[in-house]
């Protein structure tokens, strides 16, 4: 039973990271991505092929992933956002099918559908993360440095600026503010940050391939972020807590005949969302009302 | 009927509460899609495994009761990870079927580590024999079939030229590989080798392609409804050329289109009316579904089977029933009799099975040659 629920906390820890990072941008700057999985395959790629073809360990695999996921979110970014919402949610798609058919056609560089195996353990200078446990220890610790830094610019100057451009852009725009770079930045410290789990992810699996970074994967994390409370530090950990724990509870429903658990599950994890933001639609962790939005 | 079914399921649940194995009993683990897109395959290998555990606690092979313990993999690598560390941690299972070649390749280093056996009895790319001891395979893998195939085509019909539309993925991949060393070794050519996207629908430019190619015969390697697309479109662009395939054209979706009457497929040689075993196997399957059994059944059957035959040989030599103990039991035993003829296990944990050609010809589907044997 220990190493299940040690299991599960790693991927809890993991997908925390993607829904913290999502959050930046869609809570706090109000920017739509629905290509957040990109860039999570982005960083577990490099961080596999550094690992493998370069004996690079967690560190330099992981700033290496942060380095390319930024870079290619600039490249998206920076023309998208000269444009409001609504095309950045379109550009994104685009991204996250082109991403899709890099990610399964590269056979030289991401393995194809087959995917990228024997990814080695992840190294720390000094130190061979082996064991679930430790793994864990270090899931947990990029999880609190990843929250340590969104809480940090939500906090500076940076982030009140951003919460300026989500409630009105153009009266930020009005106000001085460079509309543009700042969300364009936004999207590249979410992206970059985004590729801390996929290293993680790609460590702890020894695995990659492209069915973990599909648009079902952008929209389970958006769900996420959306269920625990967008603009809260803690909401979306609370979300991720909750998409991730439900099914594996529900399966411990007992006496049900094994041919209908998975659509029984559908249905009690769909009601239970439809009740839930009936009765919180600000989210788990969300208080709508209250104007003090960066818990 | 079905939310009727999913009602009652959760009346009864209610109402009965909970049924856990009892300690004494022999618990294996699957790992199956049982919700999402591909769920009906997780029913499909599921109902087949069931079905033999049926059969083997019926026929008391093991000095317990056998259980069955089904976890959801949904298809996709993650929660296949999620779902194998339960049933490796908390259910304690020794062996755990397996299906999707994404979910295999993530459990793989977890039954690695724990000693567990994984089972693959659905796909049949070539990169499943290379997943570890503890990593077996109850089906025939891909480059087996076109072995079985190439010297029926080009020697025994005189189809020569050959012309290939293969899926970019690991087991289109395979098929092409083994079709450029094995066409040229039985006297033949490969005249044209076109690649198909995954999401591509549309074959018009393919075919002219092929058309110009003037093989003797074209070489679909695909899978799901795309497959269907293809053969449909090929023949609706003027290709009359006769079509073969893998496995895969094993699919309602393409056994019941009139446009691959004729078809040539190789299989699993399984003659349902043959032994007793696939007799009973057969008949169950039917009372029970309503309609025959397909090689899935065959295979998750079998891989239920494969386990029974070891622990059986387990307890009768006083050993723990362990994943350490299954591999070394099956390094010794190698071969197994089962639903289809005699399973024998390779070294990397591949199977060695008769196959059979099929011709598809808008029905149950008529046997062209049977009990081929490669190696």
């Amino acid at each position: 039973m220990w190493a299940y629920l040690v299991n599960l906390a790693v991927l809890i820890s993991i997908n925390a990271i993607l829904a913290v990072t999502l959050n930046f941008v869609l809570g706090y700057a109000g920017i739509f991505s629905m290509a957040h999985a990109v860039f999570f395959g982005v960083g577990a790629y490099t961080a596999a092929l550094v690992a493998m073809k370069l004996s690079g360990g967690f560190l330099l695999s992981t700033a290496a992933g942060m380095a390319l996921a930024g870079l290619i979110s600039l490249a998206l970014a920076l023309p998208a956002l000269r444009v409001r919402g609504e095309y950045f949610v379109a550009a994104s798609l685009g991204l996250q099918m082109l991403a899709m058919t890099v990610f399964s056609e590269w056979k030289v560089v991401t393995g194809g559908i087959g995917g990228i195996t024997n990814i080695p353990p992840a190294r720390l200078p000094g130190w061979t993360v082996a064991s679930p446990e430790q793994y864990l220890v270090l899931c947990l610790v990029c999880l609190a440095l990843v929250m340590l830094a969104v809480a940090t610019l939500v906090r500076s100057s940076f982030g009140r600026s951003l919460k300026a451009i989500r409630d009105d852009e153009t009266a930020a725009s009005a106000f001085g503010k460079n509309v543009a770079v700042i969300k364009t930045l936004a999207v590249v410290v979410s992206s970059a940050l985004a590729a801390v789990a996929g290293s993680l992810y790609a460590f702890y699996l020894s695995f990659v391939n492209v069915e973990s970074f599909t648009l079902d994967t952008s929209v389970v994390l958006m769900a996420m972020v959306i269920i625990g409370g967008t603009a809260t530090l803690v909401g979306p950990v609370v979300g991720t807590v909750l998409i991730l724990l439900l099914p594996a509870a529900l399966s411990y429903l007992p006496g049900l005949p094994q041919s209908e658990i998975g659509s029984i599950q559908q249905m009690v994890y769909g009601l239970a969302m439809v009740l839930l933001m009936i009765f919180r639609p600000g989210g788990i962790w969300g208080f709508r009302d209250n104007p003090k939005d960066d818990r | 009927m079905k939310l009727k079914a999913i009602l009652g399921a959760l009346g009864a649940a209610c109402a009965i509460g909970a049924m856990p194995a009892a300690a004494q009993d022999i618990k294996i683990g699957a790992n199956l899609p049982m919700s999402g897109p591909n769920a009906e395959y997780g029913d499909l290998f599921g109902s087949a495994a069931a079905l033999a555990v049926e059969h083997a606690n019926a026929d008391k092979m093991l000095s317990r009761k056998l259980v069955l313990v089904i976890e959801d993999s949904q298809a996709t690598p993650q929660q296949g990870v999620v779902a194998m560390n339960k049933l490796v941690s908390v259910e304690k299972v020794p062996y755990v079927l397996s299906a999707f070649t994404g979910v295999s390749k993530a459990i793989a280093p977890v039954g690695d580590k724990a000693k567990v056996v994984s089972v693959n009895g659905g796909g049949i790319g070539p990169d499943l024999a290379e997943l570890g001891d503890y990593f077996w395979n109850v089906i025939p893998l891909v480059n087996l079939e076109v072995l079985a195939l190439a010297p029926y085509l080009v020697k025994e019909k005189g189809w020569k030229k050959v012309a290939l539309l293969y899926v970019d993925d690991p087991a289109g991949e395979a098929i092409k590989k083994e079709l450029d060393i094995h066409v040229p070794k039985n006297g033949g050519t490969m005249v044209s080798s076109q690649q198909v996207p995954r999401a591509s629908q549309q074959f018009s430019g393919l075919a002219a392609k092929v058309r110009e190619a003037r093989p003797d015969v074209v070489f679909i390697a695909s899978f799901g409804t795309q497959q269907a697309q293809i053969v449909k479109q090929l023949r609706d662009n003027g290709v009359r050329q006769q079509i073969v395939s893998y496995s895969a054209f094993a699919s309602p979706t393409v056994t019941q289109l009139p446009e691959a009457r004729g078809a040539l497929f190789p299989t699993q040689s399984i003659n349902w009316n043959g032994d007793a075993l696939s007799q009973r196997v057969a008949r169950d399957w039917k009372a029970k579904k309503g309609k025959d059994p397909n090689a899935y059944v065959a295979n998750y059957y079998n891989a239920v089977m494969v386990f029974v035959k070891l622990a059986q040989a387990l307890e009768k030599a006083g050993q723990p029933i362990t994943g350490e103990n299954l591999l070394k039991q099956r390094q010794a035993m190698g071969s197994f009799d089962v639903v289809g003829g005699r399973m024998t296990f390779l070294p990397n944990g591949t199977v060695s099975m008769p196959l059979q050609i099929n011709e598809i010809d808008g029905g149950a589907g008529k046997l062209v040659k049977g009990n081929i044997v490669v190696r």
